[in-house]
């Protein structure tokens, strides 16, 4: 294998994890801005979404597409509940709230570590074959990923930024008694926005299910990538966590290909925290005020 | 009205000594007892009360460390890869371990601690989880995956702590000693000075004090007393490998200062006490333990955010505002 063929082929497979860790960035600073909590529970809507696509494909034998749709739904719908009955009292405490999210976390992983037991499930695959594009070959279904998760986050933009609810939204983020100055229900936005934002995670889960196995334990990875993410692209900002997770998606899939992966761990860590010294406010971000 | 005060003062200095009195027969008993599994309790309850000690004195300035568990780590490596490789004596390995994991915590917080307190959690984690991994990656330091077995027991001046119950004096040592200095510390005036960071970062940098300073000495301190007592659980159990200092080690630290009480010296020892001794409970059923952890974590907050140890000071608080 030539060069060119291997620094693209790694380029593809970056790009196909950056898109997952862009979905779960972009839900977990969403929760961030809504909420001003650290949602430690992420991973495990990350997870769980992973188990209704697969239950979804595999007992029920519901088309792909239909299963996310219904995956996105019930996490939002269970995130609704969830913040209402257990999160309420810990909006706006970042401390408080970010161990009560530790405490759920907890709850949700083992429970479902009862429900479906330890052992990796293999979901599979949504297409077969593989598409040539250019001197690099993708398997099809990684692919079908990359369009799903480019549609959702389309759809996500065009709710954020179009429709009135979406636009309440980003009001709440940026002055919550403003916003409610302005005649915004701010008790409906509060849950509406950690069910968007777990259901993004859960969305995630399901499109990442039939590329990886499927586990109680399968979140860990991409909330740890979230989190670097987020930070190298400042909290609350979309466009920088979009430039965020797909360079740190190809470095990491270019390193591991040329180098070791714990190398490639290591060298992400280095630059985080030279950017934390040098551009504290994100790659994107103007300087804060 | 005055006698009654007196006699409820009375009887509050009773109750003190009382409490003092079964602190002690409590942290005597181990010594009289036959059971060898009560005394491995007992030592990993003093571990946990110094490393729960130092997390204690991080979170009182306001931040709370995601990855309290690599400082642990870290400590107990470097003071094991001491004796083991460099053939220093325990003492001078386990100092070695407390200064390193207090200089990394000390690199780190330097540079995280001027950001907001959200990336102190988000970065503290990743920094747990790399540090996993590079002790995973370098086997030819850290054994890898397979840890580093055949840990000599720690000695003393000659004396080797080789049975549990000589063991378990040297961890009541570090007990009492975190613990005491603990109490120390927030009579000093640095102590107050931590205690009005956490109050109201703004107001206590407008009256002089530098908040960033004050973090990062309780973040290094704290960290250095979680590497003190990885290098004693290193040389105690005898094996360590990177998954003994996962992100569940970090959390259930968390989980025994959340629920023993995050504003008093004695929050440590009650969540250690209450804690440590809980999963013998749930035998067979780590998950149902661990759901009931989560739970707890979670009504203890709602409910009784200053944890257990709010109970024993809000009785005296009551009283004195009689």
């Amino acid at each position: 294998m030539d060069l060119t063929t291997l620094v693209g082929q790694s380029v593809v497979n970056g790009l196909v994890v950056g898109l997952l860790y862009l979905l779960m960035a972009v839900g977990f600073t969403l929760v961030f801005g809504v909420m001003r909590v650290v949602n430690f529970a992420h991973s495990e809507f990350y997870m769980l979404g992973a188990f209704v696509a697969y239950y979804c494909v595999t007992q029920l034998d519901l088309p792909f597409l239909s299963s996310v749709a219904i995956t996105f739904v019930l996490a939002l719908a269970f995130g609704w509940m969830v913040e209402w009955l257990i999160l309420k009292p810990f909006r706006h405490d970042e401390l408080n709230g970010m161990i009560a999210t530790i405490g759920l976390a907890m709850i949700l992983q083992n429970l479902a570590l009862m429900a479906f037991g330890p052992d990796p499930l293999s979901m599979p695959s949504v297409v077969q074959g593989v598409v040539h594009l250019g001197f690099t070959v993708v398997p099809a279904s990684r692919l079908y990923v990359v369009a799903f998760s480019i549609a959702v986050l389309a759809l996500l933009y065009v709710f954020l930024r179009y429709t009135r609810t979406g636009r309440a939204l980003r009001a709440v983020v940026q002055d919550v008694e403003i916003a409610a100055a302005q005649g915004i229900c701010a008790q409906l936005i509060y849950p509406l926005g950690f069910g968007i934002g777990v259901g993004l995670a859960a969305v995630a889960g399901a499109l990442m299910a039939p590329l990886f196995s499927v586990s109680p334990f399968i979140g860990a990875g991409p909330l740890l990538k979230a989190f670097i993410v987020v930070i190298l692209g400042g909290l609350g900002s979309i466009p920088g966590a979009a430039l965020a997770s797909l360079l740190l998606g190809i470095s990491e899939s270019l390193a591991g290909t040329f180098l070791s992966t714990g190398a490639a761990d290591i060298l992400v860590f280095a630059f985080l925290i030279v950017m934390l010294v040098v551009r504290p406010s994100g790659l994107l971000a103007r300087p804060e005020q | 009205m005055n006698g009654a005060t007196l006699w409820a003062g009375n009887l509050d200095s009773v109750r003190r000594r009382i409490a003092y009195l079964a602190l002690i027969a409590i942290c005597a008993a181990p010594f009289f007892l036959a059971n060898a599994f009560y005394v491995h309790l007992a030592v990993l309850i003093c571990l946990n009360v110094a490393i729960v000690g130092g997390l204690a004195l991080i979170c009182r300035t306001g931040q709370l460390p995601l990855g309290h568990g690599a400082f642990i780590g870290l400590g107990a490596y470097a003071a094991v890869t001491a004796t083991m490789r460099a053939h220093w004596p325990f003492w001078l390995g386990a100092v070695g371990g407390t200064l390193f994991a207090a200089l990394l915590a000390a690199l780190l917080g330097w540079v995280i601690l001027r950001l907001r307190g959200v990336y102190f959690v988000l970065v503290t984690f990743a920094f747990a989880e790399l540090v996993r991994l590079v002790m995973l990656d370098w086997p030819s330091l850290t054994g890898g995956a397979n840890g580093i077995a055949g840990i000599p027991p720690a000695a003393l001046f000659g004396f080797e702590f080789d049975t549990k119950v000589r063991f378990y004096a040297l961890a009541l040592v570090l007990a009492v000693t975190v613990i005491v200095f603990l109490h120390v510390f927030f009579t000093t005036p640095t102590g107050h000075a931590v205690d009005a960071v956490a109050e109201n970062p703004a107001l206590a940098e407008a009256s002089g004090l530098s908040v960033h300073r004050i973090q990062l000495l309780a973040f290094s301190i704290g960290s250095g007393i979680a590497g003190l007592g990885g290098a004693l659980y290193a040389h105690y159990v005898g094996f360590v490998s990177p998954e003994s200092f996962n992100t569940a080690l970090s959390v259930a630290m968390i989980v025994m200062l959340v629920i023993g009480g995050r504003q008093s010296v004695w929050g440590p020892v009650i969540g250690a006490l209450v804690l440590t001794p809980l999963p013998e409970l749930f035998r067979g059923a780590v998950q149902t333990q661990h759901v009931f952890y989560g739970a707890a974590l979670i009504l203890i907050l709602r409910f009784l955010p200053g944890g257990l140890a709010s109970l024993l000071a809000r009785r005296s608080v009551d009283r004195a505002s009689y």
